[in-house]
């Protein structure tokens, strides 16, 4: 008797989770956009949730800290977005300047000879038509200032996007405590101290994990813009190197992905800096391996950065923050880039450690079901 | 308009003192706290309620922290509920229990089982080792504190076993 009951019990649940299974299927397209934002926030809170907690210890008022750091932020980023973009600004101007000066057809022309003879001096290339080059490039500009309207569009959705996830961080920076008592009131008495030991448990994981990342995306970007000055003083002439360095700081929270396109920046600036310069059209490092525009000594300089963080820096602050086998952070990775792309992958180790303390919480609710 | 701005700003000033606050300042482990401390500390507690015969905690089952009795009876029992359990302390309003998982993660030692509609206040190691990250001095006030009724309990005990010792050599 007690056994059919159980049985008709896991029918019943079985079909309960399709269900619901299904109807999250259906109305996932609307609520995604809105979900994405309040993961955001709630990351956001993670992280500025100690500094509100400890200012308003201080001034016993939570709606001047949350004021306070909230202005601070959005102070930081305005002046950072500002000098970036100026800076980008000067270094386009330069560069249309110098695609103005006669001779530059010549120049870039050049470079392309120049690069398919030490390509086929190396590699052995099928044959690099040199001669269309420039054209080549006045139909990629078409191109870019037809996408520019699409561009312009993608823009006021970040912009609209921003606001609402900072909306959306305000509200949940002063009423966490709140918010989190009431989710802990509907946990049953049975699994109540089990409840909250689960909830603190990822809590913790994440916090952890984003304050580790966060400290690792410091030091990166430290460290590359130590390397880039050094290029610099070997006369690479690369500008803009405090935000190629922070750029290159926030691209490696990406994993695996991250550092490759933390480079990106770097590279177009040596390129754009030290188009038309013969010295950096011909350098070489220790005058053998041929680097044009120091394009590898970049790469060298950001795998080196990147050696030191995967092998030592990350090690110690993130520490096994997260306790994830690498196979799994790949697998999760993988997962969360074909579901919603890049922001998939900057979740996933995240989103895999929460599902690690919820599996391993279930595992010791089986093992001690007699204890609740 | 200008009188519910500034009300706004200074709502804290001239607030009446919550009930929470009036029943954890008589704990020995919030002692010495001052107003201000306290409502902090408060805005951490879970408030719960049992009905009679419900398990609060079992033995042996993981813990997370303490609870203080706001209003009715608990049962702190060793042993099995049914048959052999053996009742070592009977609490009610103001008194407090579970205290020790608040400093190890470490299962419970005795069970604690509602004889009465009870609300339980409680009070968990998590929060208490945010408390310490974010104002270290009332964290480590109230370290100080759960130190010293640990120190009391652990004299209370030997007492206990020297006072049993000395009737097991009287009987002997």
């Amino acid at each position: 008797m007690n056994d059919d009951k159980n049985y008709i019990q896991l029918i019943y649940r079985l079909i309960v989770i399709v269900i619901s299974f299904g109807f999250l299927t259906i109305i996932w397209p609307y609520i995604s956009s809105v979900i994405t934002m309040l993961i955001f926030a709630f990351l956001f809170t993670t992280i500025l949730l100690p500094l509100v907690d400890k200012l308003e210890s201080k001034i016993n008022s939570r709606g001047i800290s949350i004021v306070i750091v909230t202005i601070s932020l959005i102070t930081t980023f305005v002046v950072f977005l500002k000098s970036f973009a100026s800076g980008m600004l000067s270094q386009a101007r330069d560069f249309s300047k110098q695609i103005g000066t006669k001779g530059y057809d010549d120049n870039l022309n050049s470079l392309a000879t120049k690069l398919e003879s030490y390509l086929n001096k190396y590699i052995n290339f099928p044959e690099i038509d040199s001669s269309n080059f420039v054209s080549r490039i006045n139909i990629m500009v078409g191109e870019i200032i037809q996408n520019l309207m699409s561009l312009a569009g993608a823009i006021g959705g970040f912009v609209f996007t921003t606001i609402m996830v900072l909306i959306f961080t305000i509200i949940l920076l002063s009423n966490y405590h709140g918010f989190k008592k009431s989710i802990v009131q509907f946990i049953p008495n049975k699994y109540f101290e089990m409840g909250l030991r689960v909830i603190f448990n990822i809590e913790r994981q994440v916090s952890k994990y984003l304050q580790g990342q966060l400290l690792a995306a410091s030091s990166v970007a430290l460290m590359s813009f130590i390397g880039l000055s050094i290029l610099n003083f070997m006369g690479a002439n690369l500008t803009l190197v405090v935000f190629i360095a922070i750029i290159a700081g926030l691209a490696n929270l990406i994993p695996l992905v991250g550092p490759f396109a933390g480079m990106l920046p770097a590279i177009l600036v040596a390129i754009m800096n030290n188009i038309g310069s013969d010295i950096a059209i011909n350098h070489q490092i220790i005058n053998t391996i041929p680097s044009p525009f120091y394009i590898l000594d970049i790469i060298i300089m950001f795998l080196i950065v990147q050696q030191i963080d995967n092998n030592i820096v990350t090690p110690i602050l993130v520490g096994e923050s997260v306790g994830i086998h690498p196979l799994i952070v790949m697998i999760s990775l993988l997962i969360g880039g074909t579901l919603i792309g890049p922001i998939g992958m900057l979740l996933a180790v995240p989103a895999a450690g929460i599902l690690k303390v919820i599996g391993v919480e279930i595992m010791f609710l089986r093992r001690n079901a007699h204890l609740l | 308009m200008k009188n519910a701005y500034w009300k706004n700003i200074f709502t804290n000033w001239g607030k009446k003192e919550s009930e929470n606050v009036t029943i954890i300042k008589k704990i020995p482990i919030f002692a010495n706290l001052n107003h201000k401390e306290l409502e902090e500390v408060s805005k951490l507690l879970h408030d719960r309620t049992y009905k009679p015969d419900e398990y609060i905690f079992k033995r042996h089952a993981p813990g997370e922290g303490m609870f203080i009795i706001h209003s009715g009876i608990v049962n702190i029992i060793v042993g099995e509920a049914s048959g052999n359990s053996q009742l070592l302390a009977e609490l009610s309003n103001g008194d407090f229990f579970g205290e020790m998982a608040l400093m190890e993660d470490e299962v419970r030692s005795a069970a604690a089982l509602a004889k009465d509609h009870s609300r339980l206040l409680g009070f968990f190691r998590p929060d208490l080792e945010a408390l310490i990250e974010i104002n270290p001095s009332l964290g480590s006030k109230i370290l100080q504190n759960l130190s010293k009724v640990v120190c009391t309990r652990l004299r209370k005990t030997n007492d206990l076993l020297m006072e049993n010792q000395l009737v097991k050599k009287k009987k002997a």
